[in-house]
């Protein structure tokens, strides 16, 4: 079976710093991978490459068997991904379900001819912007502006507008971060349904770690760029180095 | 998916709900009559012609003109963030395309797809290579355009520094109209046409993608948007609206000099659709008035800019919109 996210010796320095030391990740179809590590680690920007924000120095990249690496960012999209950022990049002067339709783009038609008549094509976009507005409890904040809403809303918005692009892999940097305890919990139980229900692939980096325990079948943890951990989850939570590295620290 | 969490997740806990019109770009409907004041506003423009003296009808024409010219660099400017510095010189190049067309004998209804797609070409030729890089770029790469079209027109175009005068369409006899009357109509069914194009466009995907880009064009580009195609094509359809708004100046007037597309005049409908307010079809409405009524460049001009973004940073329709927020705080 050809994996959904295959990462070869991929390697990003920053001047001095190293970021990711030749780190490989193989993610298989359906799985909900945690990726794990304290600050600095080199998380998000494993997510930055694989969404072509930043070229690594080296390594490979392949999801479902083809190359990333050889796409420019703005097709990332149509082979299937999706990511929410650390800080959500929610855009501030569209309303939350435009927000949400966005996520959708690239299903819409975009030229000023074809967007000037595209009524059945917008409409069909606002009705599936909908239920997944709906099925984030957003509904009720459709016709906000993005701007002044709290953070912890920010962070499903963005959740929301990367489910809209239906995509066959999720990456979710720390959806969890700044949300309260019951918030986290009803969100990872979102995320989970959403998994059964669609069978996507998820890989989420969060540092709240029932969070992480409570929906991922297995764990990776990076630290200083190297990858010191990979296995199932109830493994790697007993792996010393990894007790050491994050979760002795909390 | 029917286990649906019923905890945490419910919408408006403890949020801040802006006021109507705080954000530049806020869609949300202020005003609660949108069709009927549309349709009062189509019955009045269609009855001005038979109200209205030749002069002051003449100057009605020339907002309508603005109007079209204004809605193409609202696309860019107010949806786009990005600073176009030659909208006029796309509007000067429409102008001299409908007039060569015309006095060369070529019925007036051929010139105005003539001069959209001319500056749809050159918007083309100029936007694409512009948009690739910062916003900044285009807005020097447009004002070198705008100031190497007059010389260019006084050099190439007949009529030369002299201008070209040329006829103006005539109404058919059949309607019974004056000629100002029937420019006038004309002029208002291709502004009424540009203003729905727009308002559908900015609302569909094109006008998303904009807003997108301007706010975190990394994000949006990780969308699936491409930013410098989108920027790109933007921009030449706000040289089109520019080239058919320059079309319409031709018909009105019937004559056209180079001195009447100089930078000035770039800058004059920046300054109307910052006035008017960015990022709204509305702004573009009050802006084309400004641009019609604003006295020449000078101190005045300058200190009444200055003044109304003092007391309107978001312009008139930004202000409009924020009324019945500060009247319901007022009252007790
Ligand atoms: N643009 C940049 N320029 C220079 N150094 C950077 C840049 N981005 C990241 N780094 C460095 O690369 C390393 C990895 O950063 P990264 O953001 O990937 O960490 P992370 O694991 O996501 O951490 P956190 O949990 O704090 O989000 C850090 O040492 C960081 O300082
Ligand atoms: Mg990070």
């Amino acid at each position: 079976m050809v994996p959904m996210l295959e990462i070869g010796r991929l390697t990003v320095r920053f001047g001095g710093v190293t970021a990711l030391d030749a780190v490989g990740l193989v993610v298989g179809p359906g799985e909900v991978v945690g990726l794990i590590g304290p600050n600095g680690a080199g998380k998000s920007t494993l997510f930055d490459c694989v969404t072509r924000r930043r070229d690594p120095d080296d390594g490979v990249i392949r999801f479902a068997g083809q190359d990333v690496l050889a796409r420019p960012p703005h097709l990332v999209a149509g082979t299937g991904i999706a990511r929410t950022f650390q800080h959500p990049a929610v855009f501030p002067g569209l309303s939350v379900r435009e927000n949400v339709m966005t996520g959708a783009h690239r299903f819409g038609a975009a030229g000023f001819w074809r967007a000037a008549f595209a009524r059945d094509g917008e409409r069909r976009l606002r009705a599936h912007a909908d239920r997944v507005l709906d099925l984030f409890g957003l509904l009720g904040l459709g016709d906000h502006p993005a701007a002044g809403l709290p953070h912890g809303v920010l962070k499903r918005v963005e959740i929301a507008r990367a489910v809209a692009a239906e995509p066959r892999l999720l990456l979710l940097d720390e959806p969890a971060g700044g949300l309260g305890p019951e918030e986290a919990l009803a969100l990872s139980g979102l995320i989970r349904d959403l998994h059964r229900a669609t069978g996507l692939t998820v890989v989420v980096v969060e540092h709240h770690m029932e969070f992480v325990l409570g929906l991922c079948g297995r764990i990776v943890c990076l630290d200083l760029g190297q990858k010191i951990a990979d296995g199932p989850t109830h493994v790697v939570r007993r792996d010393p180095a990894v007790i050491a590295a994050c979760l002795g620290a909390r | 998916m029917s286990a649906r969490p019923a905890t945490g997740l419910r919408a408006g806990t403890g949020h801040r709900r802006p006021a109507v019109g705080q954000y530049a770009g806020d869609r949300r409907r202020a005003w609660p009559y949108p069709r009927t004041t549309l349709g009062a506003a189509a019955a009045g423009a269609v009855a001005v012609p038979f109200l209205v003296p030749p002069y002051p009808l003449h100057q009605v024409t020339l907002v309508l003109v603005y109007v079209v010219a204004l809605l193409g660099l609202d696309l860019v400017t107010g949806h786009g963030g990005l600073i176009s510095l030659g909208h006029g010189a796309f509007f000067g190049v429409g102008a001299y395309t409908a007039a060569i067309l015309l006095s060369s004998g070529a019925p007036y209804p051929v010139t105005l797809p003539a001069a959209g797609l001319v500056a749809y070409g050159l918007g083309h030729a100029f936007g694409r290579p512009a948009v690739r890089l910062s916003g900044l770029y285009l807005a020097v790469v447009t004002f070198a355009v705008a100031v190497a079209v007059p010389p260019l027109i006084r050099r190439l175009a007949p009529g030369g520094a002299m201008g070209l005068p040329v006829r103006t369409p005539g109404a058919p006899s059949f309607t019974g109209l004056d000629d100002d009357q029937w420019v006038y109509l004309l002029v208002l069914a291709v502004a009424a046409a540009a203003f729905t194009l727009m308002r559908s466009v900015i609302r569909s995907s094109l006008g998303r993608a904009l807003v997108a880009l301007r706010a975190d064009a990394g994000a949006a580009e990780l969308l699936g948007i491409h930013p410098s195609a989108t920027r790109a094509h933007a921009f030449a359809w706000s040289a089109v609206y520019a080239g058919l708004a320059g079309c319409l100046f031709t018909w009105t007037t019937g004559f056209v000099a180079p001195e009447s597309f100089t930078v000035t005049l770039s800058i004059t409908l920046l300054a109307g659709i910052v006035i008017g307010g960015l990022g709204t079809v509305s702004g573009a409405v009050i802006g084309a008035v400004v641009v019609t009524f604003l006295p020449a460049p000078g101190l005045v001009s300058g200190l009444a800019l200055v003044l109304v973004l003092a007391v309107a940073p978001h312009g008139v329709t930004g202000l409009v919109r924020r009324a019945p927020a500060f009247l319901g705080r007022r009252r007790p």
